[in-house]
């Protein structure tokens, strides 16, 4: 079942083409990564379909369980399904991760038609979460990404995602800044949710990230378009011969 | 001096004949002359350099009456809204005069109010003006028609912190009332006052409440102000502090101001470091709207070295307000190994409002750490977005911010019962902020 339908989409960013036409099915239960050289518009994908301001689509659909989510705002599309984790999440003093994690959760709920979930609750499911995720439980008490090395920001994004249960995640070059043990940890909250009825795109650089998150389907992004798409190994291809290629065409 | 003052004030003889319910002892009464021929040339307008930023042309043109002449105020209860500080004694002032019939019993208390003191005891002389100097003009403002207020002199440690909850009340005609406070302490002694400061409907009036505090050696005294306005009230209120050798002294102020808020606080405080080894933390927040101006000046004069001072203060400004911080730091030049900081910050909710901040640096000394910072900003779009891709609507996401924004000065607080009472009345500002957009 398609759970995010992207149809031709042109945008622009002040004034610029970056997107000139991407077109890309995601089936509910599917892992599809984006690989390509910096600047060829994969941030500014993962911008659009989140609803970040300043990007101007000019044509084109994103659908997600057919609702049309270029016409909802950011928040909307997040309490939608949507998830975005952050290349550079952003540091936010003085509010803490505990408070930030519980006011979007029960906002979700909400969305959803559920009670808010209360203070014990969520202690509750947040300590279960961590525990699975080999996070310390302490993070909830710090100033939300206040301080925290690149790799407890990102564990920060999965802990998010993992309380957020969205139809769709998209990693934002999630590998970036992460030594090893920390991108398996990544990787291994990801895997965790994996299930038939989520779909994720996963936006990298690098294979690296791949060799823990195995992708069903991997696309070739260069200057705004999708140049190629094939299984797993295209990645390794890619890590084999580079994009030079990809950007000559 | 009385020259450099170019508004006359509103409070000549006939106001003066109607004032000063203190008995007439002498050394009052020799003070009082002092004052007056202080401010004989008026109250300071915008040509007065500490008060570029608050000129008090416009309170010059409105014709209070003193409080106690007002006879048709009738405050028969404490509002309800005013929070419950834990296990505080509550002390009222309505238009600054003591009233025991909304307040706990002061029994077995080291805390009388002004009329019984310098009715019944001869060490007032000493108390009153020990700290505040006549050369502010709302001091000598003050000392000229005030007529209640309280005498806290500490022994030991009082374990009961004192709340004293001041309320402005006008008539049918604008009022002006002078509470004086005097807070002293023996040594070791040490004090936690909270103040909540709110006036109710009506006409304008003109609260000038000075404190004065001596923090003797190895004394403490935290002090915590919340000043809420609604309307078109005037408080002016002045706090002079002096710290001696290992003293604490812990001030935090808070300034509120709703979206239909007209007024004008000013929250001046003067501390002078007396002595080694003090700790002095002078910190606030203020969420305003409206047209209300609200103005933080602070002195903290380090006469001796080897103490550490601190400020922290924070700024939400809506509406058209209009945002005041001044900040003097003075160091003498004997002064070395101080260590000095201040910080103001400020955050626009919109376009209207706008900030004046001057923070001043007279270091003599040379081996002394001082620093100081200050920004202004709009809220940021990376950090509304990040709630936003969470599925936060945008109201909650900038009322999270805010709150956020804010808890670095709250953090100041050291009192943790305090802490969470001013938070609260921090975040029932921005819930009636949310409602009223």
């Amino acid at each position: 079942m398609a759970l995010l339908k992207i149809k031709n989409l042109h945008a622009n960013v002040a004034g610029k083409e970056i997107l000139k036409g991407i077109s890309l099915t995601i089936n509910a239960g599917e892992m599809h990564a984006i690989m390509g050289p910096n600047g060829t518009g994969k941030s500014t994908l993962s911008n659009v379909i989140a609803g970040r301001d300043g990007y101007e689509v000019t044509s084109g659909e994103v659908l997600l369980d057919d609702n049309n989510l270029l016409a909802m705002s950011a928040d909307e599309r997040a309490r939608a399904g949507v998830f975005l984790a952050f290349q550079y999440p952003v540091e936010i003093p003085g509010v803490s991760t505990s408070n930030f994690l519980k006011t979007a959760l029960n906002a979700k709920r909400r969305a959803a038609g559920l009670p808010e979930i209360d203070a014990m609750e969520f202690l509750k499911l947040v300590k279960a979460k961590t525990k699975a995720l080999g996070i310390p439980d302490d993070i909830i008490k710090r100033q939300l990404n206040v301080g925290f090395s690149g790799g407890e920001k990102k564990r920060a994004e999965v802990l998010q995602m993992t309380l957020l249960e969205p139809r769709i995640a998209i990693l934002d070059e999630t590998d970036s800044g992460l030594d090893i043990d920390a991108l398996k940890v990544v990787a291994d909250g990801v895997n965790n949710l994996r299930s038939a009825d989520r779909g994720f795109l996963v936006i990298t650089h690098y294979q690296r990230l791949l060799n823990y998150i195995v992708p069903d389907h991997v696309h070739v992004m260069s200057g705004g378009r999708i140049v190629a798409s094939g299984g797993k190994e295209l990645a390794l291809t890619l890590e084999a011969e580079g994009y030079a290629k990809y950007q000559a065409a | 001096m009385a020259t450099s003052f170019i508004t006359a004030h509103p409070f000549g003889d006939a106001y003066a004949a109607r004032a000063g319910a203190l008995p007439a002892v002498a050394w009052l009464e020799s003070l009082r002359r002092f004052a007056r021929a202080e401010i004989a040339g008026g109250l300071p307008g915008a040509q007065v350099e500490e008060w570029r930023f608050t000129p008090l042309t416009q309170l010059a043109k409105i014709g209070f009456i003193p409080a106690a002449s007002a006879d048709d105020v009738d405050v028969t209860a404490v509002p309800l809204d005013v929070p419950v500080v834990p296990g505080a004694v509550r002390v009222v002032l309505v238009n600054g005069v003591y009233r025991a019939d909304l307040s706990d019993s002061l029994d077995g208390l080291d805390l009388r109010t002004l009329r019984d003191a310098v009715s019944s005891s001869k060490d007032m002389e000493s108390a009153v003006g020990r700290v505040a100097p006549l050369s502010l003009p709302m001091v000598a403002l003050n000392t000229a028609f005030m007529e209640d207020g309280l005498v806290i002199a500490v022994r030991g440690s009082v374990t009961r912190p004192v709340h004293i909850i001041s309320i402005g009340a006008a008539g049918s005609s604008p009022v002006a009332f002078h509470p004086r406070v005097v807070i002293t302490t023996e040594p070791g002694a040490s004090l936690s006052i909270v103040e909540t400061h709110i006036g109710l409907p009506g006409q304008p009036f003109l609260a000038n409440p000075v404190t004065e505090v001596f923090v003797a050696e190895d004394a403490a005294v935290r002090r915590f102000v919340s000043v809420t306005e609604e309307g078109d009230a005037y408080h002016l209120a002045t706090t002079v502090a002096s710290v001696a050798s290992r003293g604490t002294f812990e001030a935090f102020h808070m300034g509120l101001g709703g979206h239909k808020a007209e007024g004008t606080t000013r929250q001046e405080i003067h501390v002078v470091v007396n002595g080694e080894g003090t700790k002095v933390n002078v910190s606030g927040a203020y969420a305003i709207a409206g047209t209300m101006h609200h103005d933080f000046t602070t002195v903290i004069n380090h006469r001796v070295g080897g103490s550490a001072s601190r400020q922290v203060f924070k700024g939400v400004l809506d509406g058209r307000s209009h945002g005041v911080y001044q900040g003097r730091l003075r160091v003498a030049p004997d002064a070395q190994k101080t260590d000095a900081r201040q910080v103001h910050k400020a955050l626009f909710l919109a376009h209207g409002p706008a900030v004046d901040c001057k923070p001043e640096l007279e270091i003599d000394a040379d081996d002394v750490q001082c620093a100081h910072g200050a920004a202004t900003g709009a809220l940021d779009s990376d950090q509304l977005f990040y709630m936003a891709a969470r599925g936060i609507d945008p109201e909650t996401a900038r009322a999270l911010l805010v709150e956020g924004f804010l808890a670095e000065a709250i953090a100041e607080i050291g009192d943790e019962s305090v802490r969470v009472v001013f938070a609260a009345q921090m975040a029932a500002w921005l819930q009636r902020r949310g409602g009223a957009s």
